[in-house]
């Protein structure tokens, strides 16, 4: 009787949200697993059942979105490496400063609270307009690139854009763990005569380790969704050179054929890749937890 | 003794030095430009504008329906958040604090749905909305935004709810309060600092957020800052970057002030966020 009460106001409590929940997620959720398994379009009113047959014509048979991936796992390489690399470094050495450090830490989080889309276009500025300009007028003559019609020079553009808006968050993380590490640990080593390099690679970076782990899933995370970044800069262009999974998955619904059922099948692909990503982090980070 | 800078300091200060610089570069280049005529961005991009004028941004405010599209912004921001903050803290809750089969599976199926990418539920999320009649709505667009936000908002009440001993509910209970009264009266203000996290974390999200509005609104009535931008973008298309850039720094502009005020409890906040989540 008891459990049952308890059962009752559990309910009371979770339905408003669990209502939402369940009409916005669960439904469109459960819906895209079930359309990839049919040929729907909006150009018909009737669909059938034809099994698995969106993801074979993805993965075998659709040039366009086999680029997308594999244009989608060089970006997230890149962003993997300097995207840590770097909000590493601007950690370490910002949480070295004393007087100027709030004021470091303010500055190159700013970025992070402005959307890619208002910082795609004051980038395209700089990349169509600013650079080759000073190109044209100093002694930098290799900034004059097409930084959003060539090829390679857009996806260098799009990584700069990215790195603009995304290393600031990685910082703060990196310097919460910093201040995690005990004082006593840093000055005792100190003391036994170990240089700043030596404390870093013997102490800081073993205990900041977790929080690297940390943020390489973030990033892997964040950097397989990646779509406003490339909307507003390169819009996947030139050609389909940079056209990133989402965004193909986005054109292929809204903007080409809408042939919604194959574009699910595309959408469940991203769910499969982001969901392993995530399998691995929690078994990576059990085993550490084992370890430790 | 004599004080001596070492070198390596030097260095440090030069590469945090150059990183500000890269920071604030776009942001500054768009400043400087949105106070000059097209032709003059043409002729000395770098210079200061020789003749300020606010024109660009007359123009970029009436272009963009400035007010209108901050007020959208701002209506949708809060009926997301108001909801993602009640339902959430209330299920977050009453999920800590009841064991039992039931009560983790709800937990679980919130938790698992955090990993379910925007874009793989996008299609047919479009569908839906239009058939709950959602669909073009502002207030509608804000509910949508509960429905995806309250996942990682009942997991970080729920965390939290674990941290706060259960004393002072059982006291409540001897003396008769009930449920409801027990979360309003007892429970709700201890939760202020994860709801100041939550607020934090949707807030950003919601007003930042640029795929789902535009999938939604269609009206350009009920366009958000970032559509209205985007809008006005796609127009100039790359030609009239006087009003472009007065237009993106109107737009960033409640973010920055947002920013400057509050940077300490939206660092902190980031930073709980991303550790728990």
């Amino acid at each position: 009787m008891k459990r049952l009460r308890e059962n009752t106001i559990l309910l009371t409590f979770v339905l408003p949200a669990f209502l939402f929940y369940f009409l916005f997620v669960l439904v469109s959720a459960s819906g895209g697993l079930y359309y990839s398994l049919t040929n729907w379009n909006l150009l018909n009113r009737s669909y059938d059942m034809v099994g698995l047959a969106n993801y074979v014509e993805a993965l075998t048979d659709d040039p366009v979105f086999i680029q997308s991936l594999l244009f989608t796992l060089k970006y997230v390489g890149a962003m993997v490496v300097l995207q840590n690399g770097l909000a590493l470094l601007l950690a370490v050495l910002v949480e070295g400063r004393k007087k100027d450090k709030p004021f470091f830490r303010t500055l190159f989080f700013m970025p992070n609270m402005l959307s890619l889309i208002i910082g795609g276009f004051m980038w395209m500025f700089i990349f169509t307009r600013v650079l080759p300009y000073v190109a044209e007028h100093t002694a930098l003559k290799f900034l004059d690139q097409s930084w959003i019609g060539d090829p390679i020079f857009s996806f260098y553009s799009i990584l700069i854009l990215s790195l603009w808006g995304g290393v600031g968050y990685l910082m703060i993380i990196y310097i919460a763990a910093i201040q995690g590490i005990p004082a006593a640990l840093l000055e005792s080593a100190a003391i036994d005569g170990a240089g700043p390099f030596q404390v870093f690679r013997h102490i800081s970076f073993p205990m900041i380790l977790p929080a690297v782990t940390i943020g390489v899933f973030l990033t892997l995370n964040s950097s397989f969704k990646v779509f406003d970044a490339v909307y507003a800069l390169t819009g996947g262009g030139p050609g389909r050179a940079t056209q990133v999974v989402a965004l193909n998955i986005f054109e292929e619904a809204f903007h080409m054929n809408n042939r919604y059922g194959y574009a699910s099948a595309k959408a469940m692909i991203l769910f499969l890749i982001v969901f392993l990503i995530t399998m691995v982090q929690l078994w990576v980070m059990k085993r550490r937890e084992l370890e430790a | 003794m004599k004080k001596r800078i070492p070198l390596s300091s030097v260095l440090v200060l030069i590469i945090l030095a150059a990183y500000g610089i890269f920071t604030l570069f776009p942001i500054l280049m768009g400043l400087l430009n949105s106070f000059k005529t097209d032709g003059e961005i043409l002729t000395s991009i770098l210079s200061f504008p020789a003749r300020p004028s606010w024109g660009n941004y007359i123009r970029a405010f009436d272009k963009t329906s400035y007010l209108a599209s901050l007020f959208n912004t701002i209506l949708i921001a809060a009926v997301g958040l108001s909801g993602i903050i009640l339902f959430g803290s209330l299920a977050g809750y009453k999920l800590s604090r009841t064991p039992g089969k039931l009560s983790a599976l709800f937990f679980s199926l919130f938790v698992f749905s955090m990993l379910i990418p925007f874009h793989s539920i996008m299609i047919t999320l479009t569908r839906v909305s239009l058939k709950l009649h959602v669909q073009g709505s502002r207030i509608g667009l804000g509910l949508i935004y509960i429905g995806l936000g309250v996942p990682m908002a009942v997991f970080l009440f729920h965390g939290f709810v674990k941290s706060i001993p259960r004393e002072l509910e059982e006291a409540a209970v001897i003396d008769g309060c009930g449920d409801y009264r027990i979360f309003f009266r007892i429970v709700l203000p201890l939760l202020k600092p994860i709801i100041a996290t939550v607020a934090i974390l949707n807030t950003l999200w919601i007003w930042n957020d640029f795929l789902l509005p535009l999938l939604m609104l269609t009206d350009s009535d009920t366009y958000t800052l970032l559509l209205s931008t985007n809008m006005l973008f796609g127009e100039y298309n790359n030609n009239d970057w006087s009003a472009i850039l007065a237009a993106l720094i109107l737009a960033m502009l409640p973010v920055v002030v947002l920013y400057l005020l509050m940077q300490k409890y939206i660092i902190n906040g980031i930073s709980d966020g991303a550790l728990k989540g």
